[in-house]
């Protein structure tokens, strides 16, 4: 059999797949919002127009004079990107192109500073896809708590200590916030699950108006777990039940990830040093704080009725059962 | 030269391939081959974590072309080996194990159906002579290893047809027509047969010595061991093994009603079946237990616990913990046997010794007593190189203790478990050995490496499904004819080789390339110089560990750099 | 073609000869009758635009940066508030180099409230990098909009063209509105260089290091300087067009041997205008009327100013705990004259207080004792402040 050598450069272009993303970006080792970036563009193909918002996304992917993207691709501001986004579409749409908007934007993006500009531009029917990289805190600027960051975790803004427990308050369903807009499709989805994510934005971008996804994504040095833990993070987040995978079309629920063997939110929740203060011994409010957690997690799982039929275990539609020769389910 | 802004600052696509982030790394991942514990486990030395791959890739010839280049015998070993690649198999520990000795008996019948040649390398005319003594399974494999690596290989055997101790095996383990059929097959790569050639009366050692360039000996144990109770054995008495023989060969066996056979091996299972498919009401006699993984090795029976069930759902009583402890007999026939509960027990040197319990006494009324206690060699013509010891002490490669020249292998050696694939496993390795020796090369590593465990395997990427089971005839449907154990259909073989994990290899889920999140993961069609199709693209790579994590085969390692 | 026509509707109706492909909309007085305006004609066919009616201003700008990032013509209109809540995005615009026009209706800024004209709001991002024109009438501004686009796209600087809300948006009067072909004929379609495009995708904003920062300032700032021939150009060249000026960089009327001149910004020059014309027993005076006040033009400000021994810099603006903004520009663009006059600063019509004619002797009076004025809200009553506030400002600013 004969060997040859094959540059990496000539290698690298000949990949079967779309690279939206190139290699050499700055995020940190096992970024989960990297990931999912790559990911989302791969499934948007080129024809595409990005209005991304300030944040990790931005910073790491665009140190001038260099850009990972290798897409048509715009930072204004934090807070405005679902009108930088529609601004964009109304435009392409006054010029008669067919390409297709897409607006990133993180949590702190999408939740707080920029919720105004999202909700108008999903109240005016925009034909944008918002893609939120859920990573629940401010993550860019250090580690502060937003209004995505889960109840008891720490942040540097959320600290626990004598008279705290970590952030008061609870993560804000900003998915059903969207969905009341009536818009024709909202979701969630992991990076646990990229052919999930994968399938997820080719049903969007083809539909004619405002859609939205929100994509958890794991942090590791904000979360505080190697980054070569974040998958299994981010599964373990979905198999407890504190993320559900669901998908919304107008108000209604049509569709979510099933559950089939439910891990107990210890689990995930220990992995994580965002939530080592849950551990400490002998404390109760630890004690109450993970039960409550618990509560959020068998809520979640009744209320978007998360768990799945059927004798396999496992999640199905989705759910990223290998085979060999690289055939996922979807 | 400075560099220049854009207006508005501005960048062009995909420019931080200028900045290589690999500089960052502390770990890379490595692809790391490493056995499967099925490998591992396998006497024979058979890869069929690699079979399987293959035939999960929907070609069953290349997967028997790549079983048949450790074992030439799958057919045969399909039906009658213990399969303890079942029992290291990492998805035993998740659903059920894969049934490899199901898909190892599929791809021999496969074979013999459609008469793949076997993948040898053609002869030249001054090739190497090697001697084989003994057409049994040990002997037949090295031949075939000899033919396969390109030398000439002569097998002797004191009887006519090839096969030894297979046919002692009743039709329903083992039909003869398939043994006769695999190893037609194989004799037909290029192995010269010599039939009745008694070592010692025939041919002798020394000569072979001068005329071959090497001597494998696979004599077997053809000699029943002497036995006796206190002395005293009865005038009619069978050896377990010649009855089998004798049952193989003409279809008869003595007068009988009842029977105690001796023993806790595949023979005395065996004859004891054979007995009471005859109607004899067959007891079986040993010091052993059932077998039990919370005993201790030394106490279980060595017989394949299957075949054990069999037994007792055929009616077949086992006496476990028994021993005879006196003959009763009229004249010189038996008409009972004494046993009392008796165990192996370790003494205060640590060698174990039989203890009799007194006290615990009882009687079976039976007609004969059949000790299969097992074999030893027939020295005839090796009587030196023995020197007394009942079986040969061979080195890793085989060699008998003291000779460069001469190997042995199969049941005549000590230590061996008396299985078939054992047996096989021995003539391939002396064989390979051989065969560098002669061409002055050095001996291949016998190290199959560290076989990868369940730990490093990822099963969040596996559904659970469990493992098809081998349709087994009602004992009331059962004769003495046809098997008892049938096959598994075609699709059922693809299911079941779809379930593999592909433990320490590849099986190009994808998964690295699609979770890279620095895209230093690339994807090749052609196959690269480690075997996959991945290639690590170490100038960008951040070693952050996501796919060594991720894998689910247990194929990327991460390897400190600093 | 004259009609007769509220400030407002002549600005929209401008708009639409322009064919601005996007059009972002906020209601703000006194704005808002702009947008409604276009609103009417896009509803009534007459315009064909995407017409984008957004949930606040910070987005109505963000909007239109989206709309010219991706390559179309674009146009919104805000004031006062919604000029403060979109600064940082003004910011954004400029430093991008993105052309777009915008106008801003003058008016006040809260604390306290107040919907009435001055000019603060468009004082306040002075410095965020656009091009800013003053219209002194309602036909100025009906010109200045459509030389806007042009000097706009030449210069990739985007520009705010400034009317005085309600003295000039609310106002009727006969208006030459010019006809589509004359415009087509001054506007070339819309070209932008760097607008994203997945053929060519590039990205925009991307974070600068030290390294480079300055220089993308020295660009700007240079850019804007420039954009001076510019302003002038188109100016000329309309002129040439349509028969009127829009005023240039700045405009100076009065007899040559005038020794005291008033600077203005805006409509305030017709009320100054109609004064000279009554109080003929006043000295001669000329008044010069700034149009393009960034880039600020410096060297025709002096030439305007060559001869007057005073200047009163007339603002409706001011820069709380220091003074006049303008006036601040002027001395120091004066300052290289050879004979520099004497300035005086300030401001007046705050609020929307009225200007009355009479506030011309008083200007007059002011400066006659031949001592440089000090800084004065010269139409402030005194007897209106709070009894906390009275004897405030003995400490003269300096």
């Amino acid at each position: 059999m004969s060997t040859q050598e094959i540059s990496l450069e000539k290698l690298r272009v000949r990949q079967p797949r779309f690279e939206g993303i190139e290699s050499g970006h700055r995020a940190c080792l096992g970024c989960g919002e990297a990931l999912a970036a790559r990911l989302v563009t791969e499934a948007a193909g080129p024809d595409v127009m990005i209005a991304n918002a300030t944040g990790c996304l931005e910073i790491f992917t665009t140190p001038w004079p260099e850009s990972a993207w290798r897409l048509p691709w715009m930072h204004s501001l934090f807070e405005n990107t679902g009108a930088i986004a529609a601004g964009m579409e109304s435009a392409l749409k006054a010029q008669g192109k067919p390409t297709k908007v897409l607006a990133f934007g993180g949590d702190g993006g999408t939740f707080d500073i920029g919720f105004q500009a999202l909700s108008g531009m999903l109240e005016r029917g925009h034909n944008v896809l918002y893609v939120c990289f859920d990573n629940e805190a401010y993550m860019n600027t250090g580690i502060q708590r937003s209004s995505s960051t889960p109840h008891a975790a720490m942040t540097t803004t959320s600290p626990p200590g004598s008279e705290r427990m970590g952030k008061r308050h609870l993560k804000k369903d900003i998915l059903s916030i969207v969905a009341s807009h009536h818009i024709p499709y909202a979701a969630t989805s992991s990076v646990a699950y990229p052919s999930d994510i994968r399938k997820k934005v080719r049903r969007a971008i083809a539909i004619e108006g405002p859609t939205f996804m929100q994509i958890h994504c794991p942090c590791p040095l904000g979360w505080g777990h190697e980054g070569a833990h974040s998958i299994e993070v981010a599964r373990l987040a979905v198999q407890t039940g504190l993320f559900p995978v669901i998908e919304l079309e107008r108000r209604e629920l049509i569709g979510s990830m099933p559950i089939r063997e439910p891990r107990p939110v210890t689990e995930y929740l220990a992995m994580q040093q965002r939530f080592r203060h849950l551990f400490a011994k002998n404390d109760s409010r630890a004690v109450e704080e993970l039960a409550h957690i618990q509560a959020l997690a068998d809520h979640n799982i009744k209320h978007f009725n998360l768990r799945g039929e059927g004798a396999d275990a496992l999640d199905s539609e989705g759910a990223d059962t290998v085979r060999r020769g690289g055939m996922r389910r979807s | 030269m400075t560099m220049k802004l854009t207006r508005s600052g501005f960048a062009l696509p995909g420019t931080t391939l200028s900045y290589r982030t690999g500089t960052w790394r502390t770990q890379r991942p490595q692809h790391l081959h490493s056995a499967a514990p099925c490998h591992a486990a396998c006497p024979a030395g058979e890869d069929p974590q690699a079979y399987i791959a293959l035939l999960d890739e929907g070609k069953p010839r290349q997967a028997w072309e790549k079983l048949v280049s450790a074992n030439p015998m799958p057919a045969i070993t399909g039906r009658v080996c213990p399969h303890p690649c079942e029992g290291g198999c990492n998805r035993g520990e998740y659903d059920s194990p894969l049934a490899i000795h199901s898909i190892e008996r599929y791809l021999g019948d496969l074979a013999l159906e459609k008469n793949w040649s076997y993948p040898v390398a053609v002869q030249t005319s001054g090739a190497a002579r090697v001697a084989v003594i003994g057409a049994g399974p040990s002997g037949l494999s090295a031949a075939y290893h000899l033919t396969r690596m390109g030398l000439k290989a002569t097998v002797f055997d004191r009887v006519t047809e090839i096969g030894g101790t297979l046919f002692s095996i009743p039709d329903y383990r083992l039909p003869r027509d398939v043994v006769r059929s695999e190893l037609g097959r194989i004799l037909a790569t290029g192995i010269e047969f010599q039939p009745n050639h008694q070592l010692g009366r025939d041919i002798y050692l020394a000569d072979l010595q001068q005329d071959f360039a090497a001597v494998y000996l696979a004599p077997g144990v053809m000699q029943s061991q002497d036995w006796s109770i206190d002395g005293v054995t009865p005038r009619d008495l069978h050896q377990g093994l010649q009855l089998l023989k004798q049952w193989g060969d003409v279809n008869s066996l003595p007068e009988m009603k009842s029977a105690a056979v001796i023993g806790g091996g595949n023979t005395a299972i065996d004859i004891a079946r054979v007995l009471q498919y005859n109607g004899v009401k067959t007891h079986i006699v040993i010091h052993s237990s059932m077998p039990d993984p919370n005993n201790p090795l030394e106490d279980d029976m060595r017989a394949i616990p299957r075949e054990i069930d069999q037994a007792l759902e055929e009616g077949v009583q086992i006496h476990t913990h028994h021993g005879i402890k006196r003959l009763i007999l009229r004249g010189e026939k038996v008409t009972g046997i004494e046993i009392v509960r008796m165990r192996k027990l370790r003494n205060e040197k640590g060698r174990l010794h039989r203890v009799a319990f007194e006290g615990t006494e009882s009687i079976l009324h039976v007609d004969q007593v059949i000790p299969a206690i097992g074999q030893v060699i027939d020295p005839t013509g090796m009587e030196k190189l023995l020197r007394n010891t009942s079986y040969f002490k061979i080195d890793a490669y085989g060699r008998v203790e003291g000779h460069n020249d001469i190997f042995a292998g199969g049941d005549a050696v000590e230590g061996n478990g008396g299985t078939v694939t054992e047996a096989v496993g021995n003539g391939r390795i002396a064989a390979e050995a051989i065969a560098a020796t002669i061409r002055h090369q050095s001996l291949p590593s016998l190290d199959r490496g560290a076989a990868v465990t369940f730990d490093k395997l990822n099963m969040a990427y596996f559904e659970h499904g469990e493992r098809a089971e081998q349709p087994i005839l009602p004992v009331g449907q059962r004769t003495c004819e046809a098997e008892i154990e049938g096959d598994l259909t075609a699709s059922q073989i693809a299911a079941e080789a779809h379930r593999c994990f592909a433990c320490g290899n590849c099986m190009s889920c994808d998964n690295c390339w699609t979770l890279c999140p620095d895209s230093s993961v690339l994807k090749t069609q052609e196959i690269a110089s480690d075997g996959s199709h991945y290639v690590f693209d170490y100038d960008y790579c951040k070693g952050c560990g996501l796919c060594a994590n991720e894998c689910p085969c247990g194929y990327i390692v991460m390897v400190d750099e600093l | 073609m004259l009609k007769a026509l509220e400030g407002s509707q002549a600005i929209a109706e401008t708009v639409m000869l322009c064919r601005p492909q996007v059009v972002a909309a906020y209601p703000i007085t006194p704005q808002t009758h702009i947008v409604e305006n276009i609103a009417k004609l896009v509803a009534n066919g007459r315009m064909n635009c995407e017409f984008v009616s957004v949930e606040s201003e910070f987005s109505a700008a963000s909007l239109v940066l989206g709309a010219a990032s991706a390559g179309s013509r674009c146009y919104t209109a805000s004031a006062s508030q919604g000029i403060l809540l979109m600064s940082e995005v003004l910011y954004n615009i400029a430093g991008l180099r993105v052309p777009m026009v915008m106008t801003c209706a003058n008016r006040a800024i809260s604390a306290p409230l107040s919907i009435w004209n001055d000019q603060q709001d468009s004082m306040a991002v002075r410095d965020a990098g656009w091009i800013q024109l003053y219209c002194a009438d309602n036909q100025e501004a009906v010109d200045t909009t459509i030389q806007a686009y042009r000097i706009s796209e030449k210069t990739e600087l985007p520009v705010m063209v400034c009317v005085d809300g309600f003295t000039l948006t609310h106002t009727l009067e006969p208006i030459d509105i010019p006809d589509q072909d004359m415009v087509d004929a001054f506007l070339p379609p819309f070209n932008f260089a760097r607008a994203l495009n997945p053929r060519n995708p590039i990205s925009v904003g991307t974070l600068v290091s030290p390294d480079f920062y300055p220089e993308a300032r020295h660009s700007h700032h240079h850019a804007l300087l420039d954009a001076i021939t510019d302003i002038v150009a188109a100016d000329a060249d309309w002129q040439e067009l349509s028969g009127r000026s829009a005023g240039g960089l700045l405009a100076a009327d009065g007899p040559d041997d005038a020794r005291i001149g008033i600077l203005t910004l805006g409509s305030i020059y017709g009320t100054l205008s109609a004064a000279r014309d009554e109080y003929t027993d006043l000295p001669s005076t000329r008044l010069i009327r700034l149009r393009a006040y960034r880039p600020f033009p410096a060297d025709a400000l002096r030439r305007a100013c060559e001869g007057l021994t005073d200047l009163i810099v007339l603002e409706r603006a001011l820069s709380p705990g220091y003074g006049g903004i303008v006036a601040a520009e002027v001395h120091s663009a004066l300052a290289a004259m050879d004979s520099t006059p004497r300035i005086h600063s300030f401001a007046v019509g705050l609020g929307g207080r009225d200007i009355p004619l009479e506030l011309y002797r008083k200007l007059h009076d002011t400066i006659s004792s031949g001592e440089v004025a000090p800084f004065s809200i010269i139409d402030v009553d005194l007897d209106k402040l709070p009894m906390e506030d009275r004897g405030l400002g003995r400490a003269v600013n300096g």
